[in-house]
């Protein structure tokens, strides 16, 4: 079976740009469980909420940034809630609970978005319509924006990370939970914080996607489980490792669209996820435990 | 300042403190010896926050402050420096600083003045300061913890072993930091094995086994006492 | 747990619930005959992964696999054989079942905590879109649907299933394997799964095995959530790939949680709890009983971790 280079070129074109939304939701998970050694299963329900946000104002002012703002505020408040009420008074106890306690909330959140949204999918109205040709394509822009937008809020964070106050208050606590608070820094703020960014990085990318694949109360799962093969390909808690992640996972996602159904495709990166686990359960790209 | 009444604190199931008092003045340096694992580094994780104690009082400045958060605590004027250091270790040695100077209320000024503090007292850490807090030397780390601690500019400084493995030209520049701190009026809480320096530097020294004060006596009358020391420690 | 009552008053307690079990669908009307059945079903589906989530400390999200196939295997067997025969689904059933177990088995359980839990999810997944997608074989969307076996017991002959004997089968069945994985859970080996779950490092310090018993762990559970699935099979006359979706994985961490990890007794309770919260809630909330039920199961994680058993329990010993 041979495949025409310009079909793979395009699949690289795709998977770049859903390798760089896949790492914009992995980013939040990887930070929130690098702090908290919290698993969010939850996460891919904060990008279908960002996404409904976004679609209902945008369907209110018509206005693609304002929805992205608006869906990353509430959102984040949102998250900063959540923290704060469920999983604060979960820190220190088993590990089980803390799964249990976000999966709860994901059922909840999902079912929510039912109620509220109803089962079918909303479009969100992207904010370029124009396109360019690739082949024998008509390539949106857009596609390319939003690889270009997640980019920029993962390196505005990381930014931020890297300088000032609060990102030294992160890598601390990161670090050395105990002695950062021994410190004077106020950890449990710094958890919600974190969750509220972690949450505000998954409502941006629901909103960039809403245009590409739609809006359902049902995303979420998929969303999870992807961001979490990353996180583990890449390295729990490791950025860097989960971007390169993200990418490599949909590279290989796009590239079996050719040859099999995409509902199968999703099956490659479960296998990248088994045999991480099996051969290099640090990920791929940790070069030692801290 | 700081008193200790009675206090009991659990590790899971094993009771480690079974009733421990002892009190610190302003501007006091006090020991706090005993054998390994009698519960002297329990203590100062009691008194910072970080283990609950189950009952009994830990009062600092007239207030309870058993239950109060350690962020809360490192505002209030205490600081601890830990046994096994706990430098952070991928930040740099400038930044573990900042761990200490951002808090509410700090100037510009004040922060220069602190970190001139250090830097003249630890030449090497105004050297390393763009460097990575895990690539110091055993003795730049504890350098670097109790520097850290400084940053707070705490009342009291908990210090629990600072010479633990260190060289003996190290342990003298431990020595001269706690004697400079005691001048500057910080009480300190030292836990240590090293006697010698313990007698040296302490007002006062109290001895620990199995989760209890057992003695209690000023550093001049135990440097006297070699029967004492003999019997609680063994040298 | 158990042990700590006396054994009397436990095969006392045993006894009387067993018996009002048994005479349940001579008085119970329809509709609630039906359902105390299916909470049989799911309550032995509960008990299977109690096995992991509650004695070795694993929760598992990729239950609905081992449930599935075992529905899937029983289809095979009633589809293909002619005339259905019970036992012949319950082989088949419990072989499909026991090799997805094994495969499962074989590559989640070096894991621990979430790695092994959203591993089991992911392994569902797969599962759920070969069976999705494989229509020429699994129908598909649409499932399969096939006819009921008879009842036939060795010496006694066959006969058609009437809503009682069903019952009663289905009540045996989930008896014994109670009884069995009670004795289970109590062995030695049951002991070593406690250990795990309380500290794995020091069990392998010991000289344990951990994977091995964690590989036995997750084949035993996987054989007793095809055996729920076998019985729901035979009780609902159709497979369809939503059994073994998510979903499905979901709800049984929820009876887990809600009934009492660690228990046996405590799931099955929790599986009855939430289908009687799912029945009553329902007729307020429709389709959308998941919210208030996710809000009761999240606050029971954070404040009532034991669950309703244990709840119930430490009540009684004050």
């Amino acid at each position: 079976m041979s495949i025409p280079l310009d079909q793979i070129l395009i699949q690289t074109v795709n998977g770049l740009v859903n390798g760089m939304i896949l790492a914009l939701v992995a980013s939040g998970l990887t930070l929130i469980f690098g702090i908290m050694d919290v698993v969010n299963f939850a996460h891919g329900d904060l990008v279908m909420l960002g996404g409904f946000t976004g679609a209902v104002t945008i369907a209110a002012t018509g206005n693609f940034w304002l929805a992205l703002l608006v869906a990353v505020l509430v959102i984040a408040v949102f998250g900063a809630a959540l923290q704060a009420t469920t999983l604060r008074p979960l820190l220190g106890r088993d590990p089980l609970t803390t799964i249990l306690a976000t999966f709860g909330i994901s059922l909840v959140l999902q079912k929510y978005a039912l109620w509220q949204w109803g089962p079918s999918a909303r479009r969100i109205q992207e904010p370029l319509t124009g396109q360019f040709q690739l082949f024998y394509l008509q390539y949106p822009w857009y596609r390319v924006l939003t690889a270009v937008l997640s980019a920029a809020i993962i390196g505005g964070f990381w930014l931020f990370l890297r300088h000032g106050k609060y990102g030294i208050w992160i890598r601390a606590t990161m670090q050395d939970r105990i002695m950062a608070s021994a410190m004077g820094i106020p950890v449990p703020w710094v958890h919600t914080g974190v969750f509220a960014i972690g949450a505000g990085m998954a409502a941006a990318s629901g909103v960039l996607f809403g245009p590409l694949g739609g809006v359902t109360q049902n995303m979420g799962l998929d969303f999870t489980l992807r961001a979490f093969i990353v996180v583990v390909v890449g390295g729990m808690g490791n950025l860097g490792g989960s971007i390169f992640a993200a990418i490599l996972i949909s590279l290989l996602e796009a590239y079996a669209s050719l040859v099999v159904s995409p509902a199968q495709a999703v099956i490659v990166s479960f296998v990248v996820l088994i045999l991480t686990l099996l051969f290099r359960p640090t990920g791929l790209f940790v070069p030692t435990p801290k | 300042m700081l008193t200790l009444t009675e206090v009991h604190t659990y590790y899971g199931k094993s009771h480690i403190l079974l009733g421990v008092s002892l009190e610190v003045q302003p501007g006091e340096v006090v020991g706090l010896l005993g054998r390994n694992g009698v519960g002297k580094s329990t203590t100062l994780k009691t008194i910072m926050g970080l283990v609950r104690p189950s009952g009994g009082h830990v009062r600092f400045e007239g207030r309870e402050i058993a239950g109060t958060a350690p962020h809360r605590l490192a505002h209030a004027g205490l600081a601890w420096v830990p046994e096994d250091r706990r430098i952070f270790r991928l930040l740099t040695v400038m930044e573990n600083l900042r761990t200490g100077l951002d808090r509410p209320g700090m100037t510009e000024a004040r922060r220069r003045e602190l970190l001139d503090k250090v830097y003249a007292h630890f030449p090497v850490l105004a050297e390393r300061r763009s460097q990575a807090g895990g690539t110091l030397s055993g003795g730049e780390q504890q350098m670097l913890a109790i520097a850290r601690a400084m940053m707070l500019e705490p009342k009291i400084i908990l210090l629990d072993e600072p010479t633990e493995g260190l060289m003996p030209r190290m342990v003298g520049q431990i020595r001269e930091i706690i004697t400079l701190l005691h001048q500057d009026r910080v009480a300190i809480l030292l836990v240590e094995q090293n006697v010698p320096l313990t007698l040296d530097v302490s007002d006062r020294v109290y001895i620990m086994e199995k989760g209890l004060v057992r003695h209690h006596a000023t550093a001049a009358e135990l440097r006297a006492d070699h029967a004492v020391i003999h019997q609680y420690l063994g040298v | 747990m158990i042990a700590r009552r006396s054994p009397t008053a436990y095969w006392t307690g045993f006894a009387v619930v067993l018996a009002l079990l048994a005479i349940a669908p001579l008085v119970l009307p329809e509709f609630w005959r039906r359902f105390v059945t299916e909470i049989l079903i799911w309550g032995l589906l509960a008990m299977s992964s109690d096995i992991l989530i509650g004695y070795t400390g694993m929760v598992s999200f990729g239950h609905s696999v081992f449930f599935g196939l075992g529905i899937y295997g029983a289809a095979a067997a009633l589809l293909s054989v002619k005339p259905p025969n019970l036992w012949l689904a319950l082989l088949y059933g419990l072989t499909a079942a026991g090799t997805a177990a094994v495969f499962v088995a074989y590559f989640s359980t070096r894991l621990r905590d979430i790695y092994f839990a959203i591993t089991t999810l992911v392994f569902s997944q797969i599962f759920y879109v070969i069976i999705f997608t494989w229509t020429a074989v699994t129908g598909g969307e649409n499932g399969l649907t096939f006819a009921q076996p008879l009842l036939s017991l060795p010496g006694l002959g066959a006969a058609r299933f009437t809503p009682e004997t069903l019952h009663w089968f289905v009540l045996g069945v989930v008896t014994v394997s109670y009884l069995l994985l009670r004795r289970i859970t109590q062995s030695p080996f049951g002991m070593v799964l406690q250990s795990i779950r309380e500290n794995e490092p020091r069990t392998r310090a010991i000289g344990y095995a951990v994977e091995r018993y964690k590989i036995v762990a997750v084949m035993l559970s996987g054989l007793f959530a095809g055996l729920a699935g076998v019985l729901y099979a035979v009780q609902n006359k159709f497979a369809a790939p939503d059994f073994v979706f998510f979903a499905v994985s979901g709800e049984v961490v929820i009876f887990n949680v809600m009934g009492g990890m660690g228990t046996l007794v405590g799931p099955v309770a929790g599986a009855a709890f939430f289908l009687l919260l799912r029945e009553g809630v329902s007729r307020y909330f429709t389709e959308y009983y998941l919210i208030p039920v996710g809000i009761i199961f999240t606050a029971m994680v954070i404040f009532m971790p034991q669950g309703l058993l244990g709840f119930a329990k430490r009540r009684l010993n004050e």
